[in-house]
């Protein structure tokens, strides 16, 4: 027998990934069984999946071992649905097809469109860049943590922004939250230095 | 998330269906806006994953370098690399880069910002530079994720912005799927095309979330990073960018152009793995070399940390200026060394690619079913939009098409013939939808051309380099586009299941 295979991190890196698949597994069985129960399998699901994470981590180190934990997961539920998937007949159509949301129907028309592009792109970002250089520059940290942390802030920020503003339905109270929310930003950013 | 099954619900939902419905209306308008542009960079992104891998392939003849550098290789990397800038007069910036668990080959680059002359070269093991390095379909497909073929700026800009979109998706796709445990395992296949999909969209979606949500989030970030520090340089640096990228990334060099000798490397690298015993050499960047003002930035990796390596900063004396803190400095400083490795997935060698090889599928496929359900539940809803059905078969196929005419169109003429012959295949599919019959033809002939011309890359790419492949990846690399094309070619060959339903019920 190869020694080299007992090593501590193959070990426990083979320990991460049977406790996330079988954590997965239980959870699919809990799944399955919907209203009947299974609260058991829940909880020891969720707890080898954490139990996975923390094996990772002790292999790896926290902070690789949580990525590949991550990932880990991700990959084992694709693996564990697409082993499982339900072949349905297609009088079964008629059921699942009624029962679905749709989106909601809204009246529109070409100025509507460009204004709500307007909001969600264009104001969205720069309500959101406002806000990332005000934490970059007046944020109680290290200038270089600050300025990271301000600009990882944009993205996340002006995602949501878009969301938001492509979902809310009043263009007039969007642009004069995102004007709003410019203005704070900004102000932060530049004021002190326009003053000084 | 689309298409969420709904039953009377015995006590009030999380979210209101008022909330999901117009949340799926935001997350359908943004798809529809975004869709092309989201799908060529996850498309492009997946493949990116796999730069190193591809730039074998496209030489594989080039030396492969196993395990880190030694000080002195790396050194004699850096000389040879000067010497060849000075031939050139384009001894301004060097970059010398070492194998890793990444890639494994010794790079050396050196680029002259006043006339832009630059070069890239592939060492051996021994620290000479050996051979130019050629790989022309790697960078045309990387620059296509990166800038999408722009002029850079706007480019960065265009795809930050479609990371952005992919963000915002992600975040009105959670909120409108109120199902999002109820459904957790359902793959229902079968029945009708729109929900089956929609079941694909919803559990590639949300169980690949966190990945999804950290490439769109870097990826923003890295694009909109000029825009970024544009703006807080304006507010805290007078204007100058360039200042306020050096509080960020570390110190710069100065303009003093007397001429200096060369940085002692080694002594730069012994000194850092005397401080630290674990750290190997990764790169070393060298700015204004051969000058005053010229500044080493030494890359050194030590084990258990996602960055590709801690910056430690010298001037051209071999005096310490202190390091970047990327493995073990502040959290700005650990999420600046992590952003490209967990962007690209350069961190863990080539299971970790691998991985994010499939998790940026799953990425790309999300985004292709947004559209089909999107056009589906139209004609569910008898207001059937046929010539955008072509359109999205050509956006879908089209682009894997495009890629393979690139790399044969690079084999035929070179390089430069990469673009053009993407471009014009593009618009070709594009062109060609409306006046095919439907979308499923459209999707089948792109497939079969796709998996055709895929076959015929991997056929001439074993002619060309014919008794002269010393490096294995590149072998991989065949096997694995030969598969990608054999069954791009099985999917358009197969019987249309739908189409023989159809006509056994008399339709």
């Amino acid at each position: 027998m190869n020694v080299e295979i007992l090593d501590p991190v193959t070990l426990l890196a083979g320990a991460g990934g049977l406790a996330m698949t079988a954590g997965v597994a239980m959870l699919r069985k809990r799944w399955l069984q919907r209203g009947a129960g299974g609260s058991g399998l829940l909880i020891a699901g969720w707890l080898a999946v954490v139990g996975a994470f923390v094996a990772f981590a002790y292999a790896w180190g926290a902070e690789v071992g949580t990525a590949y934990a991550l990932g880990a997961l991700s990959l084992v539920a694709y693996a564990v649905i697409a082993s499982t998937f339900e072949r349905r007949e297609a009088k079964r159509r008629a059921l699942r097809e009624a029962s679905a949301y749709d989106p909601e129907e809204r009246p529109t028309n070409w100025r509507r469109g460009i204004g709500k592009a307007l909001l969600a792109i264009v104001l969205a970002g720069v309500a959101s860049i406002g806000i990332g250089v005000a934490i970059a520059v007046e944020a109680p940290l290290p200038p270089q943590d600050r300025a990271v942390i301000g600009g990882l802030l944009v993205p996340i920020l002006w995602g949501g922004g878009m969301a938001w503003t492509l979902c809310d339905p009043r263009l007039v109270r969007a642009t004069i939250i995102l004007l709003s929310v410019s203005a704070i930003g900004y102000g932060i950013a530049f004021l002190p230095k326009a003053l000084s | 998330m689309q298409d969420v099954a709904r039953k009377p619900p015995r006590k009030a939902p999380f979210l209101s269906p008022q909330f999901v419905r117009a949340m799926l209306a935001g997350h359908s308008a943004l798809g529809i806006a975004f869709a092309a542009l989201i799908y060529i960079v996850c498309l492009t992104g997946t493949l990116t994953v796999f730069m190193h891998e591809l730039k074998r392939w496209e030489q594989p003849d080039a030396p492969v370098v196993e395990g880190s550098l030694s000080a002195d290789v790396a050194t004699k990397a850096v000389e040879e690399a000067y010497r060849k800038a000075l031939a050139l007069n384009a001894a301004h910036d060097i970059f010398v880069m070492g194998p890793t668990s990444t890639q494994q080959r010794l790079l050396a680059n050196f680029h002259d910002h006043g006339t832009g002359i630059e070069g890239h070269w592939i060492g051996d093991g021994t620290g000479n530079l050996v051979v130019e390095q050629h790989a022309p379909w790697a960078e045309f497909i990387t620059d296509l994720h990166i800038r999408l073929h722009l002029p850079h700026t706007w480019g960065l800009f265009l795809v930050g912005l479609t990371g952005v979109a992919l963000l915002s998706s992600l975040v009105s796709g959670l909120l409108s799927h109120p199902r999002l445990f109820k459904d957790a395992f359902a793959l229902r296949w079968g029945g009708s095309r729109r929900l089956q999909e929609a079941d694909l969209h919803n559990r590639l979606g949300v169980w690949g979330l966190p990945f999804h949500v950290v490439v769109s989030t870097t990826g923003a970030l890295l694009g909109l990073s000029t825009l970024i520090v544009g703006v807080l340089a304006l507010a805290a640096y007078e204007g100058d960018s360039e200042r306020a990228f050096a509080s960020i990334l570390g110190p710069m060099p100065t303009k003093d152009e007397t001429a200096a000798p060369l940085p002692d490397v080694a002594a730069m690298i012994r000194d850092v793995q005397a401080k630290h015993g674990d750290a190997e050499f990764v790169s070393v960047f060298i700015q204004h070399i051969g000058k005053a003002g010229q500044v080493v930035n030494l890359g050194m990796k030590t084990p258990g940390h996602l960055a590709m390596s801690n910056a430690y900063y010298f001037d051209g004396n071999g005096k310490s200026l202190g390091d970047g803190g990327l493995e073990t400095g502040s959290i700005g400083q650990q999420i600046l060394g992590a952003l490209q490795p967990l962007h690209f997935g350069w961190f863990g060698g080539l299971p970790v690619k691998i991985a994010y090889g499939l998790l940026g599928l799953a990425l790309t496929i999300v985004t292709q079913t947004g559209i089909t359900i999107w056009l589906a539940r139209r004609r569910d809803a008898g207001r059937a939009a046929p010539h955008w059905e072509k359109v999205w078969a050509a956006v879908t196929w089209g682009q894997p098409l495009a890629f393979v005419v690139a790399a044969l169109a690079i084999f035929a003429g070179g390089g430069s013939y990469a673009v053009p012959a993407y471009l014009a295949t593009t618009v070709v599919s594009l062109l060609a939808a409306p006046v095919t019959p439907d979308a499923a033809v459209m999707s089948r002939v792109l497939r079969l051309l796709a998996g055709l011309l895929g076959l015929s890359a991997v056929i001439v790419h074993g002619f060309v380099w014919s008794g002269r492949i010393s490096d294995p990846a590149a072998l991989w690399v065949s096997g694995v586009m030969a598969v990608i094309a054999l069954a791009l070619l099985a999917s358009a060959l197969r019987p249309n299941r739908a189409r023989l339903e159809a006509l056994s019920r008399g339709g």
